[in-house]
């Protein structure tokens, strides 16, 4: 059976099968065990196996998944009973298959390329880990199995960037509290979407419940896919880590955001996508401003991966095609682009591109790969960025999103100008130091440039891509002329951008981002929560510790205790009140009778 | 043999005046009329319970003329029993008077008087020779009360004589509304005549109103209880045993019977204010009763105003009305009386060994009278409601009735009751066995009991009954030799044999009663039936 024809009846019904000039062959694949629970297996004995075995155990198990979910057939599923709730530990379709193919490969690569930049067994094994998890959230077949994984995968990410210490475990800790509560929505989303549909599995309904689940699972997905405002989490924390942490950090957790997205709006949201449209403008400009190398990547997740959730919002077949060609494409070359920083600050332990320079020659794979993977983010026509960018933008295009699509087209030209800046800087800019260093090792050579390969391969040739994609490309048409003029317009564009903007660009800092607003205010309101709690505490402290006493008090001398109380309530002086008697007179005993006797005969009569 | 029946209130009253004719003669007349009585009238209610429970329930006309216009007693399964608490009680307190006193033929005649009044109460079958008995009932026990001889004790007596004359009259008043509506007197006659009336009439409802209250006042129901703490206070404590026992129970038993006799469920039914308006009083009074009684230092104070609050309950019983709730009642109406006789024998005698009677007076008092101490404490548990004694299976009745009955405000009423009266007995107990005596009461030089192994060892023996001579208060008893050990010679600071006796008596029929707790109900079933069918 062809895949084609699976993908397609799985993936939506109201998308007419595409006929990709490529098929994916097929075959039997074992199924018994989910393809996560093999790269986990691997994570756990890593630690102590040797260096090398372990690394190449990591490759072939992360590798082997890629080939499992390339030839996997649609449909295959792994239906178990998980906490008492029906769920589906893996199934693949579509989504999931285009998901496992590049997680997996680029797993192996960043293995690969972890081995090569001296990092250690554990660092590898958390990374492991947090790759482990990622498969199994994109695998899952029910929102239950999903949430466990995603919920996983932000403490394994979090091991990851605390494994490396110092400045990291600040930024991890505030990485794991935004996750924490991104996972705690989403987790609030799924119980009541089950609630209202009374089943876990995707297959159940369409997408999540509308109203406030809808809401919860956007902002709790949001949260991982670096929504605007909740974003700052992620230039903080990609920086910080061991370079190929930051490889792996780039790749698995805004991607595994955007396919959940994806399954939980199958239908797109125009909210979702002017939110997309907003990331990928903001994420470029915050990017152009910034001076660290993997800062700016990491503001270019943001405004990538705003592509990509603007495409998932526009919920058209071409879009959510577009938003996953760009999830695959973006993995590649981002993890390039992180590779390649992270050579240039293993080589000269400089992170900020104002003292770098010069580089080309003395690091020339390294620029060659850079370049490489500059162009395909830009989406410059020939690189596999413009195919699936391109994909984006028309099918806003299409569907008359003129606001977001022409936000997309000038984040495209700020791409161009970060790229070029990055490059100049790095790669062509006249030294005023001199580098003496050392040149990029084997292994990081061929994972660079097995990824630089693909970017190019799939650049000039898509329908490779197509065959795996979810939704239709059959409106794809990447090479029309108007398509081409507009990658090399806004190529163009960006040269000339960068070249007016280099001096003014260089004077201005980091930039203020949204952190610097919301940080103060949870910090203070945090501190008068905080003390307000603490406060109320000590009160409510006291008022008990004044009942205990009271109450020991009035223990041992219930007399006097009550003798008090009791004595200002009747109004006498307390000689009149003997040994704890309210000593009624004759007189007053008889208005006693004769009252109650009066209320008797009230009530009765 | 039914002239048994008429025979329990002649023969004390006959009896009663045999100290006023030949006390002059011997001195001891007074007592041995009263014990003799006490037997007596042991062996007629032994004849009237045999006769119920063999043939059930059966009348006697006094003096052959036939109800409704003559005067008609009645014995069931509820005043053959209760004719048996009298005769028992009689015999403990005339057995606990030769000893702790007033020891006089005056106290003796009065106290005969009082058991002719209150066996009236418990046996007639009619509203106004019911309140014939109410009225001798009183009277005996004003004049009582004044017997403790002091200026507090004429005071209280004065006072209970007023207030009490005002409800016995409140209660009079409403059976000439009764009398005027109906033309009868006789219970049963009334049952029948009352819906003919119409339970709607005013002069039916405010002879309903007017009897209640008084028979509230009588059972000291707060508001209405203002007389009580005092009158039991101030009496000698062999009145306070007999009174707290019995008066209070009377009065309590004649609202059973007005209740149920005379205006019968389904006056309860058709109006249902008069029942709601008692079981709040009644839950007030319960309430109120437990937290005065938590306020006192005097323990005699204290019993009194636990007796506001289990006539409180009692009577909450009585009006939650039905058959599970009455029973209860009834069985605490019993229960209380046993328990709280022995009770204030019990403080009478321990306050002797302790120099006092309040609660800290009573400090260490286990070591010196463990018997007595052992006693008191199982009846203190027993009236809290532990089981098995009979204190647990009155309010277990009621609780379970009053939840049938949708009365809750009654059940958790019971239940805080039972706390405030742990609340008020712990302190009690907690201070008889756990604390030392702040010093010892007669400071004498033979050292404190703890130093002496010997003369302790003596005391546990024999309860402290004989003077050791650590007990000894050299103020009073300079010339009592430790030689005199053999318990004949009055021991102002000791227990005696007949106090002792009498507590433990108490005590063990506390319990005995609750094991036999479901015989008790099955002889108040048949009566219960009637009134419940």
């Amino acid at each position: 059976m062809s895949l084609s024809l699976a993908a397609s009846a799985i993936a939506s019904a109201t998308v007419l099968a595409s006929e990709p000039s490529v098929s994916i062959p097929t075959a039997d694949v074992p199924t018994a065990i989910p393809p996560a629970f093999v790269v986990l297996a691997v994570a756990l004995v890593l630690p102590v196996l040797s260096r090398k075995l372990g690394h190449a155990l990591g490759v072939l198990a992360t590798g082997g998944v890629a080939v499992w979910a390339l030839l996997a057939p649609a449909g295959t599923y792994l239906p178990v009973t998980f906490l008492g709730f029906d769920a589906v530990l893996f199934h693949v379709d579509a989504f999931s298959k285009l998901m496992g193919v590049i997680f997996g490969f680029i797993g192996a690569a960043a293995v690969l390329y972890s081995y090569s930049s001296e990092a250690r067994n554990r660092q590898t094994a958390f990374a492991l880990g947090y790759v482990g998890t990622s498969i199994g959230a994109v695998f899952a077949g029910d929102w239950l199995t999903m949430v466990f994984f995603w919920e996983l995968m932000a403490v394994t990410s979090t091991l990851l960037v605390w494994d490396y210490g110092g400045e990291a475990v600040r930024a991890g800790f505030r990485y794991a509290i935004y996750h924490g509560l991104g996972g705690s929505l989403l987790m609030a989303a799924v119980v009541w979407h089950y609630t209202s549909v009374g089943s876990f599995l995707f297959s159940a309904s369409d997408g999540i419940v509308a109203g406030v689940p809808a809401v919860l699972a956007a902002v709790g997905i949001g949260v991982n896919v670096g929504f605007v405002g909740l974003h700052t989490w992620l230039p903080d924390t990609y920086p910080r880590p061991h370079v190929a942490a930051s490889v792996f950090l780039s790749v698995y957790t805004t991607k595994t955001g955007v396919y959940g997205l994806a399954r939980a709006f199958p239908d797109g949201n125009l909210a979702i996508a002017y939110m997309g449209s907003a990331m990928a403008l903001v994420g470029v400009v915050y990017a152009l401003l910034q001076d660290d190398m993997r800062r700016l990547l990491s503001y270019h997740i943001q405004s990538q991966v705003g592509y990509m959730v603007a495409g998932v919002g526009v919920g058209t077949a071409l879009a959510t095609a577009g938003a996953f060609a760009h999830v695959f494409n973006h993995i590649l070359y981002k993890a390039l682009l992180f590779m390649t920083a992270g050579v240039v600050i293993a080589r000269t332990s400089e992170n900020r591109l104002k003292y770098l320079g010069g580089l080309g020659r003395t690091l020339p794979v390294t620029a060659l790969a850079f370049t490489v993977a500059a162009l395909s983010i830009s989406g410059f026509p020939g690189f596999n960025g413009f195919v699936s960018k391109g994909m984006i933008t028309a099918a806003a295009h299409k569907e008359h999103l003129d606001g977001i699509f022409y936000i997309l087209l000038a984040a495209g030209v700020g791409t161009f100008m970060s790229f070029i800046k990055f490059g100049y800087y790095a790669f062509l800019k006249e030294s005023k130091g001199s580098w003496n260093v050392r040149r990029s090792v084997t292994g990081q050579r061929v994972a660079m440039l097995s990824v630089a390969a693909l970017c190019v391969a799939l650049g000039l040739y898509p329908d490779a891509l197509f065959a795996l994609l979810p939704g239709s490309t059959a409106d794809a048409h990447p090479f029309t002329l108007s398509h081409l003029g507009e990658g090399f317009l806004l190529a163009a564009l960006g040269v000339a951008g960068f070249a007016a903007l280099k001096k003014p660009l260089s004077k201005v800092g980091p930039g203020v981002d949204v952190d610097r607003v919301i940080e103060p205010l949870t910090f203070y309101g945090m501190r008068g929560l905080v003390r307000g709690v603490t406060e109320l505490f000590a009160a409510v402290d006291r008022m008990a510790v004044g009942a205990a006493n009271a109450a020991i008090d009035a223990a041992g001398d219930p007399y006097g205790t009550i003798r008090g109380p009791l004595g200002s309530l009747v109004g006498s002086d307390d000689d009149r009140l003997r040994d704890g008697s309210l000593r009624a007179g004759i007189a007053t005993s008889v208005l006693l009778v004769v009252a109650v006797l009066a209320a008797t005969l009230l009530g009765l009569l | 043999m039914t002239d048994a029946i008429a025979l329990l209130v002649v023969v004390p009253i006959v009896l009663a005046l045999a100290p006023i004719a030949f006390g002059r003669l011997w001195d001891r007349t007074g007592w041995l009329a009263a014990l003799l009585a006490g037997l007596a009238h042991l062996g007629l209610a032994l004849v009237v319970a045999a006769t119920v429970f063999s043939t059930g329930r059966f009348t006697y006309a006094v003096g052959n003329y036939r109800p409704p216009f003559g005067i008609e007693l009645v014995a069931d399964g509820v005043s053959a029993t209760l004719a048996l608490l009298v005769s028992i009680v009689t015999l403990a307190v005339v057995v606990y008077a030769r000893r702790a006193g007033p020891d006089t033929n005056e106290f003796y005649s009065g106290l005969l008087i009082l058991t002719a009044g209150i066996s009236g109460v418990f046996v007639t079958g009619d509203l106004f020779n019911l309140y014939v008995f109410i009225e001798i009932t009183g009277l005996a026990t004003y004049a009582l009360v004044a017997t403790g001889r002091s200026p507090a004790a004429a005071l209280s007596s004065l006072k209970y004589l007023l207030v009490g004359t005002i409800g016995a009259s409140l209660y009079l008043l409403g059976v000439g509304y009764l009398y005027i509506s109906t033309g009868t007197l006789n219970m049963a006659d009334l049952a029948a005549t009352i819906p003919e009336v119409g339970y709607d009439s005013p002069l039916i409802l405010t002879g309903f109103g007017l009897i209640v209250v008084g028979l509230a006042v009588k059972a000291a129901l707060f508001p209405l209880h203002t007389w009580q703490p005092d009158a039991y206070a101030d009496s000698p404590d062999s009145v306070t045993a007999y009174i707290s026992a019995l008066v209070s129970t009377a009065a309590a038993y004649a609202l059973f019977r007005v209740i149920y006799a005379v205006f019968t469920p389904a006056f309860d039914a058709a109006t249902p204010f008069a029942l709601d308006a008692l079981v709040i009083l009644a839950s007030v009074s319960v309430v109120v009763g437990s937290v005065l009684a938590v306020l006192q230092s005097d323990l005699k104070r204290m019993l009194a105003y636990s007796s506001v609050a289990q006539f409180g309950l009692i009577v909450a019983g009585f009006a939650v009305a039905n058959a599970t709730a009455v029973t209860g009642g009834l069985i605490h109406l019993v229960g209380h009386a046993i328990m709280k006789a022995g009770l204030f024998v019990g403080v009478g005698a321990l306050a002797g060994v302790a120099g006092g009677r309040t609660v800290d007076d009573f400090a260490g008092v286990a070591d010196r009278a463990p018997v007595t101490s052992a006693a008191f404490a199982i009846l203190a548990f027993a009236l809290v409601g532990v089981p098995p004694a009979v204190g647990f299976a009155g309010k277990w009745h009621i609780v379970l009735g009053a939840v049938e009955g949708g009365r809750w405000g009654v059940a958790v009423v019971a239940v805080v009751s039972t706390l405030l009266t742990l609340a008020y007995f712990a302190r009690v107990v907690e201070r008889m066995y756990f604390r030392d005596a702040a010093a010892e009461p007669a400071g004498d030089a033979d050292g404190p009991p703890v130093d002496a192994p010997a003369t302790d060892g003596a005391l546990a023996s024999d309860g402290g009954s004989g003077g050791s001579g650590v007990d000894v208060d050299p103020d009073d008893d300079a010339s009592v030799t430790p030689e005199d050990g053999d318990g004949s010679a009055p021991d102002a600071s000791a227990v005696s044999i007949e106090a002792k006796a009498v507590v433990v008596a108490a005590a063990v029929g506390a319990v005995v009663l609750g094991l036999f707790a479901t015989d008790l109900v099955s002889v108040f079933e048949p009566v219960l039936e009637v009134y419940f069918e």
